[in-house]
């Protein structure tokens, strides 16, 4: 293109001169380099979007960060302990510890990290039940079966702040009409509902079981799709009853399913923040990750301590799924 | 049946009969269980949006002038009706959320948003998948733990050193070290800044969704395109991706919809929620909550508005959503 003598297809040529030998290099690499090739944007994007920062949080957690401080002082573990032994309670909103400082009850709900897990393992078993029996009914035949699967699929696809508005409105003292029976019973504070620490943690909960069951039914329900029908035929010619072929076939058959199903499921549980965002607030039910972000503008070193200290507990989870599943992970 | 039993059968009741009849043949039983089950299940997940309808057409006057669940006169036993009613009409609060805030606005940047990480990571998790799928090389294994292990974790544990990177205030350096890499631009507010997370986070899903796929083309496809002198990526764009049309639309399908439900990312990275700095429908929701505290019906409305193209697209593409999730997840 340096000459005006040179016209539009020689240029036209060259562009593709360029293209032809960038093909033909491609076809020349080994299996190997092209495949390393064909990654490079997936390294690029999880590298600059995953690792860095998970790296960048470890670095920050180990310092004393405050607003507008720069980098602040490097304070190694102090961080963590300080958590741990409770000193950055205060940092924390409202009431919130990180660890409980006695085991009341009260104490319990008001710390970040049982709050987590009672979440994580409430809400985890009772979808659990919830989605083996939704589960089991979409493995029948029956008429308009196409209609009630969308329906126990369409709370997993609904945007967790709709979803949040909904239990919101449900359960809001003012309008909400499930406030007043369920105070009745005691399981609900009859006023300013959404501010208690228990109730709205139950109202959590619930709202997590209605969105996420159907995504445990679908996971249970590949496992019984599996399943040799011709098993149940033989069952049926030796006189077992439908009790008896769910006792010995069925969830024998399915228990590794669900065990997986439960793995990947507390593991995505235990990063809870949007519904209580949402439906009551970080001070009133404080989740790990809810901590993260009620934090992060102010103190980042405490910030990225916790959220290191939540990455490493699920990290810990994660490696038992890899161990125990083996090879058969991938 | 004789005559004698059918007597005796009228004289014990309905519900005796009918245990009776239970007991002999327990098939019964299992379907009238199986049917309780089902018409439960309905109940429980539909409700929720049966009761958005209610506050959406119930005038803002009455909203909280009485009860939703109505006494009813029942030939002279009154009872409480147990299904809220809405307590009058007023289909113009449907409307009236768009005059209130531009809601179209954080529709429409919910749709871009979603829109456009779902063609990057179509892009990037075909080049992935058709790597993991279909060729083997020494490390295959180690990286896809790698992929898998990252998708595990929190997106609070990335959120600090992002929001960080993101103000574009200060250089990001080289994690341990003081050696600057490079001075980012300022992209909260902007798409970018809500993109490239959601990217990130969802791509592992449709990388072992494409890998599935693309593993299952027979290699003599791929051979014959390539003896007829198309090009390695030639391959890929003109035989693997048509062929596995169903793996790339389930792929497409699953990061479609879990942008448009992101709660974290779109709540943090737009830093207030307005329409202008890339709020999604996640800041248009929580303005009604925010602002308009009182105008419930508002509220409801604007959530079935928002959650109109979840609902239909599920009703669509379930067949791709059911195998997509199976699929990806048993893999994870």
């Amino acid at each position: 293109m340096s000459t005006d003598t040179a016209g539009a297809g020689e240029r036209e040529s060259r562009r593709s001169g360029v293209a032809v030998r960038v093909m033909r290099w491609m076809e020349n690499l080994s299996d190997t380099q092209y495949a390393y090739l064909l990654l490079v944007p997936v390294f690029v994007l999880l590298g600059a979007i995953a690792l860095y920062p998970l790296l960048r949080t470890f670095e920050l957690s180990l310092f004393e960060t405050r607003l507008g401080q720069g980098q602040g002082t490097f304070v190694a573990l102090d961080n963590y302990i300080g958590l741990l032994t409770g000193e950055k309670d205060p940092v924390l909103p409202g009431t919130t510890t990180f660890l409980p400082d006695t085991l009341a009850f009260d104490a319990m709900i008001q710390s970040a990290l049982v709050v987590t897990l009672i979440f994580a393992v409430v809400s985890v078993f009772f979808e659990t039940i919830i989605g083996l029996g939704q589960a089991l009914i979409l493995d029948q035949d029956f008429y308009g079966r196409r209609w009630i699967r969308a329906a126990i699929i369409i709370p997993w696809a609904v945007p967790i702040v709709i979803q949040g508005m909904m239990f919101f409105l449900m359960f809001n003292s003012n309008i909400g009409f499930l406030t007043e029976p369920l105070a009745n019973l005691g399981i609900l504070a009859p006023t300013n509902t959404l501010n208690d620490s228990a109730s709205s943690l139950f109202i959590v909960i619930v709202a997590d079981i209605w969105k996420t069951s159907a995504f445990m039914a679908l996971l249970i329900l590949a496992g019984l799709q599996s399943i040799d029908r011709g098993l149940y035929d033989v069952a049926k010619v030796a006189g077992a009853s439908k009790f008896q072929q769910f006792r010995y076939i069925t969830f024998p058959l399915i228990l590794p399913t669900i065990g997986i199903a439960i793995l990947f499921r507390s593991v995505q549980a235990m990063r809870v923040y949007g519904i209580i965002d949402f439906v009551s607030g970080c001070e009133t039910v404080p989740s790990l990750s809810c901590m993260v972000v009620a934090t992060f503008l102010r103190r980042q070193g405490t910030s990225a301590a916790i959220a290191f200290t939540t990455a490493a507990i699920i990290g810990a989870v994660v490696m038992g799924i890899i161990y125990w599943q083996g090879e058969d992970a991938i | 049946m004789a005559t004698e039993t059918s007597q005796s059968d009228e004289a014990r009741g309905p519900l005796q009969r009918w245990t009776q009849s239970a007991i002999e043949n327990p098939e019964r039983v299992y379907r009238a269980l199986f049917y309780a089950a089902m018409v439960f299940f309905m109940f429980t997940t539909l409700f929720p949006f049966y009761w958005l309808l209610v506050l959406a057409i119930t005038p803002e006057g009455r909203l909280l002038s009485g009860s939703y669940l109505p006494t009813i006169d029942l030939f002279g036993i009154s009872a409480t009706f147990p299904l809220p009613v809405p307590q009058g009409f007023n289909p113009q609060a449907f409307l009236e959320v768009f005059n209130q805030l531009p809601f179209h606005l954080y529709m429409l940047n919910s749709f871009a948003l979603a829109i456009s990480t779902t063609v990057i990571v179509l892009i990037i998790a075909s080049l992935a998948g058709y790597v993991f799928g279909r060729l083997d090389f020494p490390g295959r294994a180690v990286l896809m733990l790698g992929i898998l292990a990252i998708s595990y974790f929190p997106p609070a544990a990335f959120v600090v050193p992002l929001f960080e990177a993101f103000t574009g205030r200060a250089a990001i350096l080289i994690p341990f070290t003081d050696i600057p890499l490079f001075t980012p631009p300022r992209l909260l507010n902007s798409p970018g800044s809500m993109v490239m997370p959601f990217s990130a986070l969802f791509m592992p899903l449709s990388i072992f969704i494409l890998t599935t796929f693309y593993g299952q083309i027979p290699d003599g496809l791929e051979d014959a395109a390539r003896v007829e002198g198309t090009t390695r990526l030639g391959a890929l764009f003109r035989v693997i991706i048509p062929l596995s049309a169903p793996g790339v639309a389930t792929a497409a399908v699953l990061t479609f919809i879990a942008v448009y439900n992101e709660y974290f990312f779109s709540s943090i990275m737009a830093t207030s929620p307005s329409a202008e700095n890339w709020s999604p429908i996640v800041g248009g929701i929580l303005s009604f909550q925010t602002q308009y505290t009182t105008q419930y019906n508002l509220m409801a409305a604007a959530s079935i508005i928002a959650v109109l193209p979840v609902v239909i697209l599920v009703i669509v593409a379930q067949e791709r959503i059911v195998s997509g999730l199976t699929a990806g997840a048993l893999k994870e």
